[in-house]
């Protein structure tokens, strides 16, 4: 996690950013109503992307100060790498996003399903058997518990919903 | 009175409430106890599962996972040395040494009941100060609102993370967030770039999942290797000497908690560190030095945290200000259900405040059960590994997050929100007050509007008046003394 003193590797360029997407939103809430009155519905925003703003600024200031400290033999990417985005890391995210972008398209039963035999390997579990018996278990008692306790109509899927029995939608 | 009884015993004689009380409060030593799990996270999902139920069903169930998830996180903290949650950090300082000292049995029992002393004195609090502080606010107009929110926003900001500048920064993001889609008052389009989508806002549920539910199953990945230490565990009971000694410390400290969470936007987690570092100066002749296994190092966080959970309720149901993340969360249920919380709120419906305290009370009462109870069980299913969990918490988040409007939308909303919060994380920029500010954005918005309306738009007066008028003057002051609290300036001269 976060330190207080030494520049974390990609820091600096997250802050630029940070102030950039203030600046922008500052103009986007400028352009709702201008100056045209102190009460107008752009104020407000103005203000809350004014406040980015500054205070992005500041902690720019702060990160641009502060030194970037690297392990022996360890270069920049390396250092962002193990301490931001490790392998693992990215994998999982990327199945993440694969698996909310497929919900809809293979419904949650299988999207769910493929998601947790798949992620639980990439982050370390080994043991297969006990991967597919807890997705399977667990997921049967989420389907259960959540259409019938709190009435939640999960995505049945547009690829393989028509082929589903009518319980399992 | 015989009304307010009726009211407050609700939940303890309708058998389904009862159990859904009891449930909350046995999830929510779970949810608190496992590391990654939080009581935030645990409350964001369920809300936007709860949203047919009746209000006050899906009350009972919060506030079982409330309190059982505060009091959670000091098992782990005992017996593993990894906080289950951020208020049982200062808890871990004693409580795993008592553990390695072959006292982890003896530190559970103890916490429990002390967590649950603490609960009963938030409670009572909760009880005593609610009607008077709601019919304070009563006379708070535009102006007090828009300095309590504002204080909101700050204080979260300056006590919670390391970086005052970054506090106010996620702060005013949730502020702007809050601000996408139609203005409430004019009905005019505001940051939605024409896009159909924006025009309906950007549900905070949704949000309040990725940044609590998705960013913190991310972030977990970099602890994946820490394995768990076995502790023998035996001798839950304290003995009534032990506890009737500490009684005295727990009250102070109650009280210290009672006060942070009743502040706007500080919680458990700091009121148990306050508490601690209290009892360290306060305590002459503890059991045995701080830091090594003193018992007065896990009863001051503990009653504490606990306190502060009804702490935090009087802010959330008298002036519709959060207390805490938590507290945000809740509030953005009752929304939901169609209530205002507010000063109104006590007036127009008594019977809800009177059920809250019953049910707390009620889950309190659940927590001394299951606090002293299957530990054992607890010991296993707490080292369920990583790997396993954190897909599945994140399955729970993609239900949580489509269940808002069965719309795929809010999913990816949510994975959004999850990934910039983790960045966020890691460059030391705390999620708390981005939750908190989309909550309060919309009160500032208004007050600051409707304030300066009253001025007619008179940018003088409008200045003038936060001067002139008692409430809003001692307002002021608690703000700008927040901020200044920050500088080197005021650290350099309290050093001197």
């Amino acid at each position: 996690m976060h330190t207080s003193h030494p520049r974390l590797p990609g820091e600096l360029t997250f802050m630029a950013l940070v102030v950039l997407f203030s600046a922008f939103m500052l103009w986007a809430s400028y352009s709702i109503s201008q100056f045209t009155s102190i009460t107008s519905p752009g104020v407000f925003p103005m203000l809350c992307a004014a406040a980015m703003l500054v205070t992005g600024l500041m902690s720019l200031v702060k990160t641009a100060r502060a030194r970037l400290v690297l392990d022996d033999g360890e270069g920049w990417v390396q250092q962002l790498v193990r301490k931001l985005f490790p392998l693992q890391l990215v994998l999982f995210t990327g199945l993440i996003v694969a698996y909310m972008l497929l919900l809809e398209v293979l419904g949650f039963l299988v999207a769910s399903y493929l998601f947790l035999v798949i992620s639980m390997p990439v982050l370390g579990s080994r043991r297969i058997g006990l991967n597919f018996l807890v997705s399977l278990v667990t997921l049967a008692v989420i389907f259960v518990v959540f259409r019938t306790a709190f009435s939640v109509v999960l995505p049945a899927g547009s690829l393989v919903g028509p082929y589903l029995p009518e319980l399992l939608k | 009175m015989m009304e307010a009884l009726g009211y407050f015993l609700m939940s303890w004689l309708d058998i389904r409430m009862l159990a859904l009380t009891a449930l909350g409060t046995f999830a929510g030593i779970y949810i608190g106890a496992i590391p990654g799990l939080s009581v935030t996270m645990a409350v964001s999902i369920l809300i936007s599962f709860t949203f047919k139920w009746d209000v006050n069903e899906a009350l009972a169930l919060i506030s079982g996972i409330y309190l059982g998830g505060v009091y959670g996180g000091s098992r782990t903290a005992i017996l593993l040395n990894i906080p289950g949650a951020p208020s049982a950090i200062a808890t871990g300082l004693d409580g795993y040494p008592l553990a390695k000292r072959g006292e982890a049995g003896q530190a559970i029992g103890l916490t429990t009941v002390i967590s649950v002393y603490g609960g009963f004195i938030g409670i009572l609090a909760l009880a005593v100060a609610a009607p008077a502080v709601s019919s304070l606010a009563l006379k708070f107009g535009p102006r007090e609102y828009l300095l309590l929110a504002l204080w909101g926003i700050l204080l979260v900001g300056s006590l919670s993370g390391e970086s005052l500048s970054k506090g106010i920064f996620s702060g005013a993001l949730g502020a702007l967030i809050a601000c996408v889609g139609l203005d409430p008052m004019t009905g005019e389009q505001r940051l939605t770039f024409g896009s159909l989508q924006l025009s309906a806002g950007i549900s905070y549920i949704a949000a309040m999942i990725g940044f609590f539910g998705v960013a913190e199953v991310i972030a977990q990945i970099h602890d994946l290797k820490l394995k768990a230490i076995k502790q023998n565990v035996s001798k839950i009971i304290p003995p009534w000497g032990l506890v009737r000694k500490h009684l005295g410390l727990a009250t102070r400290t109650s009280t210290i908690g009672v006060v942070v969470g009743a502040l706007p936007g500080a919680g458990g987690d700091i009121a148990a560190l306050m508490a601690y570092d209290h009892a360290k100066r306060s305590v002459k002749n503890p059991s045995r030095p701080f830091g090594e296994g003193a018992y007065e190092g896990l009863v001051a966080p503990e009653s504490a945290n606990n306190a502060a959970v009804g702490g935090a309720y009087v802010p959330m149901l008298t002036l519709g200000i959060p207390g805490d993340a938590v507290t945000a969360v809740i509030i953005g249920a009752l929304y939901i259900h169609g209530l205002k919380p507010g000063p109104m709120l006590m007036i127009e419906t008594p019977h809800l405040f009177w059920f809250v305290v019953g049910s707390l009370c009620l889950a309190n009462i659940f927590l001394l059960i299951f606090g002293l109870t299957g530990i054992k069980i607890f010991a296993k299913i707490v080292e369920t590994p990583k790997p396993i969990l954190l897909p599945l918490i994140l399955v729970l988040s993609a239900v949580g997050a489509y269940a808002i409007n069965n719309n795929p939308v809010d999913v990816y909303w949510m994975l959004g929100f999850g990934l910039l919060g983790y960045l966020l994380k890691m460059y030391g920029f705390q999620v708390g007050p981005v939750i908190l500010g989309m909550i309060l954005g919309p009160i500032m918005d208004r007050s600051y509007r409707q304030a300066m309306l009253s001025t007619g738009e008179d940018v003088g007066l409008f200045v003038t008046e936060f001067f002139t008028t008692p409430l809003s003057a001692i307002l002021l002051a608690a703000l700008v003394f927040t901020v200044v609290s920050q500088t080197g300036w005021y650290k350099r001269l309290r050093n001197r």
